[in-house]
């Protein structure tokens, strides 16, 4: 049923081939770009109109945006360096069997 | 309005469904059963008396169990059950597997029984009817890693269900009332036991793990209904008798916390969303904690919601692993050229769970973040506000990101069979719905007018949420361009149940191991011992000993001579 080697065009779903412009590299290469521009767009909004809050360090300009991407920077650090550093072990840690991790119907 | 079933709980039908469905070997009888089970119940959700009921007495042993409390706040949860049975239902149509049917259903009925429990006896009884019947969808998956955290599950389950009982005995024995209500106190040894048996069934730090240990590995169907009963009970049990109490809201808060760290690098993405759902059960615990009219429709709506795209997310991953075989995210990429319905399912699903404007999510979550911020609580405000972030990370972006976009795999397969595709539709459809007719949810919630004051979709809302979310889809996209983004590779992770799992396994093996060899050491010694005294014993009084040399009548003449000394001597000092 699956074929990790082959592009075979012919088994996308119909509905689906509209959309194979989603998989070009063109997209993918200018994700950075459209999430900048879109997140500059809203940290603009700031400048102009002024956002009430419950909490007054959430009124400073672009606030929300900083500390979004602040977040996940940070989520995906200690993820990666901390959990995955310290925690990570091989997939047969616990039982010997990998294939025991995933669970079937 | 029906009188005569003003007393009959909605669980009933659900769990004589079960019943039924256990011993109906006909595969079409038990599904029929999964479906219509949940429509009469929601027939009896409709017909229930309005304004608060209590109802469904059943006396046993002297004490009157009440099956059937309807309010505000047993209404919402009682109807988000329902509604996810019914989903269930739907989503296992295609399984024929008598004992999961059966297990299914009895196990929504007991938790919808113990939703509309009055009184703390009758909570119990359902409390471990969910903890008993939810363990055969784990079984379900038959391989030995799943029974094996069947077994850790049923287990931890169990006692809770114990700590609950002896809490509310504790209890009842002090003030003489069984009451579940908001009487419970942390402050009492009764009041504690029960906090913390609630505080297992949902997953509190360091009592968690048992959630991300047994819920992947459970059944395709099975992970979709344990997703949305076990951990919203007891969120609904917090909400109901420890409303306002004040650690609640660093323990919500380091739960919303704690799981997008590991959320980050889990390869299995069933696991992602178990540690996902562990986040999102903060949100609701911090709103319980704070305990305002607004926090509590916070924490109800948000479970409401949630149950709908949690459920959502685990379906569109059931179908990824029907298909393909695998939820590994180092084995999946590309998948929306086969399942493109599940794709946009499981988009409207990270959507609401990362609270996108227009989706269920955004107007649940704002609620409690609301409250949190009313009431001056800013640090956790900030823990929140980072969690939401989180949430983008692991469920709005790293779930359908690897399974659907990302590397394509070349995996070509067959789209999700048609129930499964219309469960996840009919979830889709209700994200999307109350998101953008988000009062229907906020007349729900237990103080509507509290909601109803309430205004989610504010120029400054939107723009501050809008800035959050694109903040951190920059950040990604940042992240994988610098090729700082970790790879997605196969491995675990391990957490708090290395203690058990390996730490306290490893402990009693060696105690094991060493009162074995220590009864063995023991046991050569007193043998050595008794040989030795028996030789020695042998040598002084056999008839060939030493004393049979010198005292003509060996042993017995020693004997008797010792019992007339004993004689004289009393007889002397006698007075």
């Amino acid at each position: 049923m699956s074929d990790p080697n082959g592009k075979h065009d012919e088994l996308i779903h119909p509905v689906a081939r509209p959309f194979l412009w989603l998989d070009s590299g063109w997209l993918k290469s200018s994700m950075i770009w459209i999430f900048l521009v879109a997140t500059l767009g809203f940290v603009a909004v700031d400048f102009f109109h002024h956002r009430h809050e419950y909490v007054d360090l959430a009124e400073f300009y672009g606030f929300y945006a900083m500390w979004g991407f602040g977040a996940f920077v940070l989520a995906v650090m200690v993820g990666w360096f901390v959990i995955r550093g310290l925690l990570g072990r091989e997939e047969d840690y616990w039982d010997g069997d990998s294939s025991d991790e995933e669970g079937q119907s | 309005m029906i009188e005569a079933l003003y007393d009959v709980s909605p669980a009933w039908p659900v769990i004589i469904a079960g019943l039924l469905a256990a011993a109906f070997p006909f595969h079409t009888a038990r599904k029929g059963l999964a479906l219509i089970a949940p429509v009469l119940a929601l027939g009896l959700w409709f017909n229930a008396p309005s304004g608060d009921h209590v109802g469904g007495l059943i006396e046993l042993g002297g004490f009157t169990m009440e099956t059937f409390r309807f309010d505000g706040l047993s209404r919402i949860w009682g109807l988000i059950f329902i509604i996810a049975a019914f989903i269930n239902g739907l989503y296992g149509l295609h399984e024929k597997d008598r004992i999961a049917d059966a297990a299914g259903l009895i196990y929504a009925g007991a938790g919808l029984g113990a939703v509309f429990a009055g009184d703390l006896l009758s909570l119990f009884v359902f409390w471990e009817l969910t903890a008993i019947s939810s363990v055969f969808l784990i079984w379900g998956a038959r391989n030995n890693a799943a029974y094996k955290a069947g077994l850790r599950y049923l287990a931890i389950h169990v006692l809770s269900g114990v700590l609950l009982l002896t809490g509310a005995v504790i209890r009842a024995s002090e003030t003489g009332s069984w009451a579940f209500d908001e009487t419970l106190s942390v402050e009492t040894l009764g009041g504690f036991l029960i906090f913390i048996a609630f505080g297992i069934k949902c997953a509190f730090p360091f009592l968690h793990n048992w959630l991300q240990d047994a819920y992947p590995k459970a059944t395709i169907t099975g992970a979709v209904v344990l997703s949305a009963f076990t951990t919203k009970l007891a969120v609904y049990a917090l909400a109901r008798g420890y409303a306002g109490t004040d650690q609640l809201i660093w323990i919500g808060a380091i739960m919303t916390a704690f799981p997008v760290f590991f959320a980050v690098v889990e390869n299995d993405l069933r696991k992602v969303l178990s540690y996902s759902l562990n986040n999102q059960l903060g949100f609701m615990v911090v709103g319980i904690g704070v305990g305002t009219e607004l926090a509590i429709n916070g924490a109800a709506a948000h479970a409401f919601v949630h149950i709908i795209y949690k459920a959502l997310l685990f379906m569109s991953m059931g179908a990824v692993l029907l298909r393909v075989g695998t939820v590994k995210a180092s084995e999946l990429g590309g998948l929306f050229k086969s399942m493109p319905a599940t794709t946009v399912f499981c988009l409207i699903g990270a959507a609401s769970i990362s609270a996108f404007p227009l989706f269920s999510g955004f107007v649940a979550k704002a609620l409690t973040l609301a409250a949190v911020a009313q009431e001056g609580h800013w640090m956790i405000w900030l823990v929140l506000v980072f969690a939401s972030a989180g949430v983008l990370e692991h469920s709005g972006i790293k779930i359908p990101y690897f399974a659907f976009f990302s590397h394509d795999r070349g995996h070509r397969v067959r789209e999700a069979p048609v129930n499964m595709l219309m469960a996840m539709g009919v979830a889709a459809l209700i994200c999307v719905y109350l998101g953008v007719n988000y009062g229907v949810l906020y007349e729900l919630v237990p103080f509507p007018e509290a909601a109803l004051h309430y205004e989610p979709y504010t120029f400054d809302h939107i723009v501050g949420q809008m800035q959050l979310l694109l903040g951190a889809m920059f950040a990604f996209a940042f992240l994988v361009r610098m090729k700082w983004y970790p790879d997605e590779k196969r491995g675990v992770n391990i957490d708090t149940d290395w203690v058990y799992r390996r730490f306290l396994a490893n402990t009693l093996n060696w105690g094991h191991a060493m009162f074995g060899r220590g009864w063995a050491a023991i046991g050569n010694v007193l043998g050595a011992v008794r040989r030795r005294t028996g030789g020695k014993l042998f040598e002084v009084f056999s008839p060939i000993g030493a004393l049979s040399r010198d005292i003509p009548s060996g042993l017995l003449a020693i004997w008797t001579s010792a019992l007339l000394a004993i004689v004289l001597l009393i007889a002397y000092l006698a007075p």
